[in-house]
């Protein structure tokens, strides 16, 4: 019986030392700790070695030798097990006299960035601390913000050998049951599914594939998250990824950020009509030119229709197609200053806005009014909070302007009808799109 | 749950997507001076069939207006729903023909008529298969945001008003009440009859407090006076009486230096398509749910194709001449929905009533 554990010991350690062959990373060097033959086992990439190995050996100073004193004997272990503890970062220690594992905890590697500054939110005023990719650390930040009692933490694993880790984080005393019951029952059931991005998130959440807007929230801000925990949301942090996603993801997230509540009440409330407002010019301007240079020019005041009329003159193809070929550069302005490195970006903005800008209008292919209604649009897309909100505004323009195109004013407002029945019935976990948030509220909206 | 605020702004929606076009013609039509008084007469019956269409719900314990007539067995509530349905159907025939007329009129001359419709009721099509709860939230979302053009519109349209027009305050027909059963009159009725139905439906997915709900029926009323009123302040009785749409033309006389449009009409005729569009999605979501009681269908397939349906049969009507003919024909049908099934329910109603009570003291004694 003995024999057969013994050598079943050996043949994972062969496997390991087999494994290391093929993976360099994983590192298996021989040491001699107290008076007798041992293996540290440990990926070199995640531990400190020198540290780790000089602090096995003052502890094993220690009179009372014995594997005990040095980490924690594994019993029954198995190859599996131990490789998912290594590549965890833990530490193993193969004891030849003991014929045991024994799992040691090392001196980690620093791998993350240590907390800077949100990337792709701006905070005017206000803590300026962004969630970096460590999970842990993101943790201990919002735990700094919300020093309560009744915030509770759910740790889940994802993928075939466990690795990926998420946590969810909510107030116990606000949260509706219901949601949180039925995102842990979501995130348990698919426990086994890989979780890179948050396509796969959204997978494992239960949400469609083909949605338009979003349906969780993505913040860098602890104090983002702080605002959600405390309206009663759930907040999922996912190792490596420099956010925390908040759910349930409502309309009104579009429009305010705990930021505001920085400034006056009176600035906070004209800063989020002006956000509502960004959205309606966003949507509904490039549809309203073209309804009204094509289908209505009737419903213009006449020295109104008139100028339209003459900055229009030379341009040889309809307002439908001018409109598209403009706001289609547009669309490769935005796409390309986000790829590209900081200092070219502003090059790319000023050959795409203002030289090209101009040469279009002065070759006649658009009209000036044309341009003044794009460069208005582009900016107000971005007027929305969250980066992920925008794209949903910026995609919804394109029905408007199509139904503006066949129809006029009426097509217009037929398709705000439309995104507006869309936006009604989308829901996540119950909760409507539309709803105004409240914990401890049933839904309305 | 309790949805006070979707299910009153629906109410509002639906009644004033319909107050603003062919009602102050039928008015202006049915009598010569004293216009309150057939307004508050078709205000008063609206409040009391409304009042007793509540009632006979609230005794019914919330059920809907389908399950209700169910109590009254299967075969009665066929041929109690059957009128409702075709009556619905010619709602929906009816105000997808006149509204697109309309839009073709004030908008689009060149787009063919079968386009117009075809968007009304495929916008109406997609906002009905989504449900009731969508269906509601939708109405609220666009009842705030349309609501500031049409207040401005309404507070602007006083502008030409010449206070004169207003007497004389009555004259003998009107005091006579002759009007009453006169074909504008009871065609004028379509206003009032037209949305009411629904609060039997959304019951009991959707509740409501029904006084205030009644109350808040008390805001329809300065609206039905001002679009009657205001193309008889802007025009005279005399001049009012020939235009098809009376207040339409009156808010086109309008001008505002400040607004660089020419008509002030647009936002207004705006705001009342959207609220048409969900007029039409709610009638055309009463009438799957009719539909699906009596023949187990799929919701949404049928209500696409119920929608191409009902967009062949709008098309098949000639012209204005046959749209007005098909409204005085639907009367017959309205003064069913207007009377009957108030009553009826309210009948049922008390008869679930009593047999609860019945039971409840036939068990109390266990």
């Amino acid at each position: 019986m003995k024999n057969d554990k013994e050598g079943e010991l050996m043949s994972i350690l062969q496997q390991l030392k087999f494994r290391a062959k093929t993976d360099d990373d994983l590192l298996l060097e021989p040491i001699r700790i107290s008076g007798q033959e041992a293996i540290f086992i440990a990926q070199r990439s995640l531990i400190d070695l020198p540290a780790t190995l000089n602090s096995l050996y003052q502890r094993s100073a220690n009179p009372a030798s014995g594997c005990v004193v040095l980490g924690k004997p594994i019993p029954d272990p198995e190859e599996k097990e131990l490789l998912t503890a290594i590549l965890e970062g833990q530490g193993l220690l193969w004891l030849e006299a003991d014929r045991c594992f024994v799992a040691v905890t090392p001196i980690a590697k620093t791998l993350s960035r240590s907390i800077e500054t949100p990337t792709t939110e701006n905070v005017l005023r206000g803590s300026i601390s962004a969630f970096v990719e460590d999970l842990d650390t993101n943790i201990g930040l919002i735990r700094k913000h919300e020093p309560s009692s009744t915030l509770l933490t759910r740790e889940f694993h994802f993928g075939k050998i466990g690795h990926k880790r998420v946590v969810l984080l909510y107030k116990d005393d606000l949260i509706e049951p219901q949601l949180k019951q039925s995102i842990m029952e979501q995130l348990n059931r698919h426990a086994e599914q890989e979780l890179s991005n948050l396509q796969m998130l959204s997978l494992i959440l239960g949400f469609p594939k083909w949605t338009l807007v979003t349906k969780f929230n993505t913040s860098e801000l602890p104090q983002e998250a702080e605002t959600a925990l405390n309206l009663g949301k759930a907040v999922l942090l996912v190792d490596r990824m420099p956010f925390a996603v908040i759910l349930p993801s409502l309309l009104w997230d579009m429009f305010a950020v705990q930021n505001d509540r920085n400034f006056p009440a009176v600035f906070m409330g004209l800063i989020r009509f002006l956000r509502i407002l960004a959205v309606f010019t966003n949507i509904i301007i490039p549809g309203l030119y073209v309804a009204l240079v094509s289908v209505n020019p009737d419903v213009l005041r006449i020295e109104m229709a008139l100028s339209i009329a003459k900055s229009r003159v030379d341009v040889p193809y309809p307002s439908i197609v001018e409109t598209l070929l403009l706001l289609f550069i547009l669309e490769l302005t935005l796409e390309a200053s986000i790829r590209l490195p900081k200092s070219i970006g502003p090059t790319v903005t000023m050959v795409g806005g203002i030289i090209l800008g101009q040469a279009v209008v002065s070759a006649k292919l658009v009209s000036n009014l044309l341009i003044i209604i794009l460069a208005a649009t582009s900016i107000s897309s971005s007027v929305v909070v969250g980066f992920q909100n925008s794209f949903s505004v910026r995609l919804f323009k394109y029905l408007l302007l199509v139904l503006s195109a066949i129809f006029g004013v009426i097509g217009l407002i037929g398709g705000l009808v439309i995104i507006c029945a869309y936006l009604s019935s989308v829901t996540s976990f119950g909760i409507p799109y539309l709803q105004l948030y409240k914990s401890g509220r049933g839904p309305n909206g | 749950m309790v949805k006070n605020a979707q299910v009153i702004s629906m109410y509002w929606l639906t009644h004033i997507g319909l107050i603003f076009f062919l009602y102050p013609a039928d008015i202006i039509e049915s009598t010569g001076a004293g216009h309150w008084i057939p307004i508050l007469v078709g205000y008063s019956i609206h409040v009391v069939v409304l009042y007793v269409y509540l009632k006979g719900l609230r005794l019914a314990d919330g059920h809907s207006l389908p399950d209700i007539l169910a109590m009254a067995g299967r075969h009665a509530a066929a041929v109690l729903l059957a009128p409702v349905f075709i009556y619905l159907t010619l709602v929906l025939i009816i105000t997808a023909r006149a509204y697109g007329e309309i839009i073709n009129l004030l908008y689009l001359e060149n787009t063919p008529l079968w386009a117009t419709i075809a968007l009304l009721l495929g916008i109406a099509a997609y906002v009905a298969s989504l449900g009731l709860e969508s269906m509601m939230r939708t109405g609220l979302l666009l009842f705030g945001l349309c609501l500031p053009f049409a207040v401005f519109v309404l507070a602007s349209s006083f502008q030409n008003a010449d206070w004169h027009y207003f007497l004389p305050v009555m004259d003998e027909r009107s005091s006579s009440f002759s009007f009453l059963t006169a074909q504008p009159f009871l065609k004028s009725l379509f206003a009032f009859g037209g949305g009411f139905l629904f609060l039997g439906f959304v019951q009991p997915r959707l509740h409501y407090h029904h006084r205030k709900l009644l109350l808040s029926s008390l805001v329809l009323l300065p609206l039905f006076l001002i679009s009657v009123y205001v193309p008889i302040l802007t025009f005279g009785q005399n001049t009012a009486s020939t235009f098809l749409f009376p207040f339409l033309m009156a808010t086109d006389t309008v001008d505002i230096d400040y607004l660089i449009f020419e008509r002030t009409t647009l936002f207004f005729m705006l705001s009342m398509i959207v609220f048409v569009i969900i007029f039409l999605a709610l009638v055309l979501w009463k009438t799957t749910i009719i539909a699906g009681r009596f023949a187990k269908i799929p919701i949404k397939p049928f209500t696409a194709v119920w929608a191409l349906v009902l967009w062949l049969a709008s098309l098949q009507l000639k012209d204005w001449q046959n749209v007005e003919e098909l409204l005085g024909w639907n009367t017959y049908f309205r003064l069913y929905i207007m009377f009957v099934i108030p009553f009826i329910t309210l009948a049922l109603g008390y008869r679930h009533a009593r047999s609860k009570r019945g039971d409840q003291t036939y068990e109390s004694p266990s």
